[in-house]
């Protein structure tokens, strides 16, 4: 501006004024505007999230159901394709808005400064107080900075107070402070006693996998029509084929469809549901869909529990820990699994590790491991291939030979690895066709049955190929293909799919006796005490002595088909059926409440 | 009440970046049932090694030119055009990084990570600025700073903020400073970059918050000069240290000065201080009594900023990953719902693959860590407001109007109203400035 005009700009200048102040006015304006646009954006953006359209996730859900459907996964990648298009648009949008609104923003400055400039003011100093000034400002000054360190402390303070920090505050320093953390925060008492184990029904066949209750007072006999001896019995909410759990007293079972996986607890005295589970939200679990077997379903894997948390795993890979409160503690996804039949091998738990079984394909290409897992958090601790396809069979652990040893069968080799690093030990090359039936470890041997075809007891204290030093007995017979053997005073028991009962030496693999019951079994026989209980599919349960001879001790009936294996906890047997799950307890237990321990 | 709601709004601005940040819309991966695998991200090639040290060769030059145009010229126009270009080529084409408001995060970080090599061009733009603060003042604020440029630009109708005012703000820099480097030195993360409110404006992108937050400092910044430069930045704050000591300062006049007072209000950014020097007045016992008793308390203040700030850890230690990582894991164990499965969060405790054991041994050692950084940073913050109060309580000596040279951002607008800088030979007003000392004079007839 010229500085000679001060006092009266002329008539261009005033125009000038006026033209700027109407430029700064207009761009100020489409700035607000364009702003205000982008704002609403942004917000109609963060509120309408595409991807969670009911439509969208409707059609989504009918797609679980109806995985073949072309038509509607041409409707659901049309409405993706929409979707990234419109983000595309909004992403461009973004970008042209911000440079409008910087442009509008710099135009409207610029004119701004020079309307400024015409009212600027000349400089007019005031009287002078240089001294007394400085002095006065300093004073205030120092309560300016007084002030400062306050709001700042009181502001460092607040955000200090208001942050929710969940670690623990640690007081010491090393090795000590992680260990109280994982005490504090994990949960991480002692594994549970032998005692407690074995008073409970912790997994697939019981807490070692043989199958065996050292429990004495479970019932003989029942009647499902007229009740007699049925504890309780209530409806499972989904389906599956995994046995029930016992611990103190709650009884878990799992089921789950194609698109839902859950766990349920009930009251082991009044059969009540006290929470269910909804395995969702799994890290990294598969999206596409499982496909299983009609007779295996989406939960044939028994679970695990050391009595802390309950440890399941469903067909597609899906694994969680469950807090006794039915909150999740830790999942993982070890999916997807591929089993054209479905997965059902059961987990195996043993002092804080979990043992995962995971044979999958074909015999020309397999892509089968063995992993173990720290039971607490869920970290793999080892993970071993196996040269096998896929399998059924639940994995037991052994203390043999001064080692603890994970025996797996999987055709055609039974193996043992070593708990602590997953090295193998020891093979053998015992093994055809489809293995479903899981090892025992019986009269020092370890019994593994080839479906249909041998019962075979290897040596638990080899190294390397033992196929032909490790095999003490290897005989045939009527051999189970789906259920698996139990063993009680130097005597082992299977039953076939047909219903045919056998009973072998487990020093020698004589047979000793052969009885028919020409009634359909897939559940696995449980002993109880000194006699063998055969549940058979159709709901009649076959108690025999579990003698050198057949002795047939009782016969019960429930209404339901079952597959799963029975559970046997505190003087009661779980069975799980089809629809329901049954509570069966002693006429004596149930009047007085007494409960026997063997040996005690 | 004005000096109220500016001490208000700096300190809340100063704390803005406390506040928890909008997280940005993220792009959901398809979901593919056909085994089709997801392209691997892939992440763009490093800028050229070359075009790393013509970076560094154009902030020496810029450099240069601004002293030459400060020192030599007195030019505020070439000062201006300078500012322009930088904030063109360093802001909007370099996208404000490499930039050296950040760089003693990677300093500090190298040197306490033996695993992290400082580059060379990052140790440029943290050197070259702070070796022409040592020998010029404040350049780079002046001619170089994109974001000085930027805030410079939209400075519209300075309003005064008083000078008491301006010193009790002045401190929150060093705090910044502090708190910026405890974190990359705990290797948490570099806060002064992921708070400067800048950068999403180069950019054109970034969260809502911090968007808003370069915004609410530009509109602040229409009356208030440069806020951000003079109440938050820590780079600014080491320039301001180095600027102290510096081997040429910044005058309004080369030559003697006549006392006319027609440049005491010329600084927009309040560095302006009159003639202090009295010797007539003698200095009262309360002074020095005032005067013995911080230097005797700063020790104190230093060990109770350190016992105050090793009590921050906890929260401090909440913004490093490591420790936001633990939290997840416990919080995923307390409430699973809270997390969808395809988060990046719950996707990073998922791919952790770590025991989450030792993810919480890592996050507790970490927070060993941040309970010796945040003890240092609070035996700084006490350092700061001490070493301040003892300053304060000093008589300052000046016989002429001069420029506070740590405030003194060395703009060269105040060269223009001195009388003695029109009647320079070859030097005078040149046409754009806003308030040509010679003519007010001759307007008013002569003061």
């Amino acid at each position: 501006m010229p500085w000679n005009k001060l006092g009266a700009p002329d008539q261009p200048q005033a125009l000038l004024k006026r033209s700027l102040n109407s430029t700064g006015w207009l761009t100020g304006l489409f700035s607000v505007l364009v702003c205000a646009t982008l704002l609403f954006l942004h917000f109609q953006a963060a509120t309408s999230d595409p991807w969670k359209s009911p439509r969208l996730l409707a059609l989504k859900e009918k797609l679980v159901l109806e995985p073949k459907n072309e038509a509607l996964k041409n409707q659901i990648r049309r409405f993706d394709y929409d979707f990234r298009r419109q983000f595309g648009r909004r992403l461009a949008m973004d970008r042209s808005g911000g440079w409008f609104l910087l442009f509008g923003a710099l135009l409207t400055t610029v004119a701004a400064k020079k309307v400024a400039n015409f009212n600027r003011l000349l400089p007019s100093p005031g009287p002078v107080t240089a001294v007394q000034s400085a002095a006065r400002m300093q004073a205030r000054a120092r309560g300016s900075v007084a002030l400062t360190a306050g709001l700042v402390t009181f502001t460092l303070g607040l955000v200090s107070i208001a942050i929710n920090a969940r670690l623990p505050t640690i007081e010491t320093d090393g090795g000590k402070t992680v260990a109280r953390i994982q005490t504090d925060e994990l949960g991480a008492a002692k594994p549970p006693s032998s005692v407690d184990l074995q008073a409970n029904w912790p997994g697939f066949r019981g807490w070692n996998g043989n199958g065996v209750t050292t429990m004495t007072n479970a019932p003989l006999s029942w009647d499902g029509k007229t009740g007699r001896g049925v504890g309780w019995k209530t409806t499972i909410l989904a389906p599956g084929h995994s046995s029930p759990v016992v611990w103190g007293g709650q009884v878990f079972v799992s089921g789950a469809t194609a698109g839902k996986r859950e766990v349920f607890s009930y009251d082991v005295a009044t059969g009540r549901m006290l929470w269910r589970c909804d395995v969702a939200h799994v890290p990294g679990s598969p999206t596409q869909l499982v496909e299983v077997g009609e007779s295996t379903g989406f939960a044939a894997s028994t679970g695990a529990t050391d009595g802390r948390h309950l440890y399941v795993i469903f067909a597609n890979g899906d694994l969680a820990a469950i807090n006794f409160d039915g909150s999740i503690a830790w999942s993982k996804a070890l999916g997807p699994i591929r089993n054209s039949f479905g997965h059902a091998s059961s987990l195996m738990l043993w002092n804080g590790v979990i043992v995962i079984q995971l044979d999958q394909g074909e015999s020309s290409k397999t892509y089968s491991k063995l992993l173990a897992l720290d039971a607490l958090t869920g970290r793999i601790r080892w993970e071993r291939s196996r040269p096998v396809p896929a399998s059924w069979a639940t994995p037991i652990v052994i203390e043999a030979a001064g080692k603890a040893q994970v025996i797996a069968l999987g055709e055609p080799w039974v193996a043992s690895y070593s708990l602590a690093d997953g090295n193998e030990f020891w093979r053998a090359n015992l093994l055809q066709s489809e293995i479903v039936p899981s090892p025992i470890f019986a009269g020092g041997f370890v019994i593994a049955a080839s479906p249909g075809s041998k019962l075979i007891a290897v040596r638990a204290d080899g190294a390397g190929d033992i196929t032909k030093s490790g095999v003490v007995w290897n005989v045939s017979g009527n051999l189970p293909d789906v259920t698996s053997p139990v063993s009680r005073g130097g005597l082992i028991f299977t039953a076939d799919s047909s219903g045919n009962l056998t009973c072998w030496e487990a020093g020698s693999g004589n047979k000793i006796w052969e009885h028919d019951l020409s009634l359909e079994v897939q559940a696995s026989p449980v002993i109880i005490d000194d006699r063998v209980l055969v549940l058979t599919a159709n709901g009649v349960a076959v108690q025999f002595d579990a003698g050198r001879a057949f002795k047939e001790l009782s016969r019960s009936e429930l209404p339901d088909k079952f597959i799963a294996s029975p559970a046997v906890s505190n003087g009661r047997i779980f069975l799980r059926g089809e629809t329901n799950l049954f509570c069966l307890r002693s006429e004596f237990a149930m009047a007085k409440g007494v409960l026997s321990h063997a040996g005690n | 009440m004005r000096c109220l709601v500016i001490y208000t709004f700096a300190l809340l601005a100063a704390f803005l970046p406390t506040a928890n940040v909008l997280a940005q819309q993220r792009f959901p991966p398809p979901e593919f049932d056909n085994g089709y695998q997801i392209a691997a991200t892939t992440t763009p090639t490093s800028r050229a090694i070359i075009f790393q040290y013509l970076d560094v060769v154009l902030l020496a030059a810029c450099l240069a030119i601004a002293l030459w145009f400060i020192y030599g010229r007195r030019s505020r126009r070439g000062v201006f055009w300078l500012s322009l270009f930088s904030l063109g080529y360093f802001g909007f084409y370099r996208k404000g990084c490499v930039c050296p408001i950040g760089s003693p995060q990677n300093i500090i970080y190298g040197l306490f990570h033996s695993t992290y090599a400082v580059p060379l061009t990052v140790v440029a733009f943290f050197a070259l600025p702070l070796f022409v603060a040592l020998v010029g003042g404040r350049a780079f604020c002046a001619g170089v700073c994109p974001q000085g440029a930027l805030r410079d630009f939209f400075l519209v109708k300075p309003v005064k903020v008083p000078a008491w005012l301006e010193h009790g703000l002045g401190t929150i820099p060093f705090i910044f400073l502090g708190a910026g480097l405890a974190y990359a030195a705990t290797g948490a993360g570099f806060i002064i970059c992921r708070f400067d409110p800048f950068v999403p404006v180069f950019r054109l992108s970034g969260s809502l918050f911090m968007l808003s937050a370069g915004a609410v400092f530009l509109l602040t910044g229409l009356f208030v000069g440069r806020p951000y430069c003079r109440f938050l930045c820590p780079y600014g704050a080491l320039l301001k240290l180095a600027s102290l000591v510096s081997r040429w300062k910044v005058s309004v006049t080369p030559d003697l000065c006549i006392q006319c007072r027609l440049c005491e209000n010329a600084c927009p950014y309040g560095a302006m201080r009159e003639p202090a020097a009295n010797s007539a007045v003698p200095i009262i016992k309360l002074e020095r009594a005032r005067l013995g008793w911080l230097l005797v308390l700063l020790p104190g203040l230093i060990a109770g900023g350190a016992l105050a700030g090793s009590r921050l850890s906890t929260a401090a230690a909440h913004l490093h990953p490591g420790v936001a990582l633990a939290e997840l894991h416990l919080l995923q164990q307390k409430s699973p719902a809270h997390y969808a499965p395809m988060t990046p969060e719950a996707l990073s405790l998922a791919r952790a693959e770590r025991n989450p054991a030792a993810i919480l041994a890592a996050a507790a050692d970490l927070r060993r860590r941040f309970r010796f950084a945040t003890a240092l940073f609070g035996g700084w913050v006490g350092l700061v407001f001490g070493v301040k109060l003892i300053a304060l309580s000093v008589r300052p000596q000046r016989s002429d109007y001069e420029q506070d040279r740590g405030a003194c951002l060395a703009c060269a607008r105040c060269f223009s109203y001195c009388p003695n800088e029109a009647a320079r030979p070859g030097v005078g007003p040149t046409g754009n400035e806003p308030v040509p000392a010679v003519t007010t004079l001759n307007a008013r007839g002569g003061t």
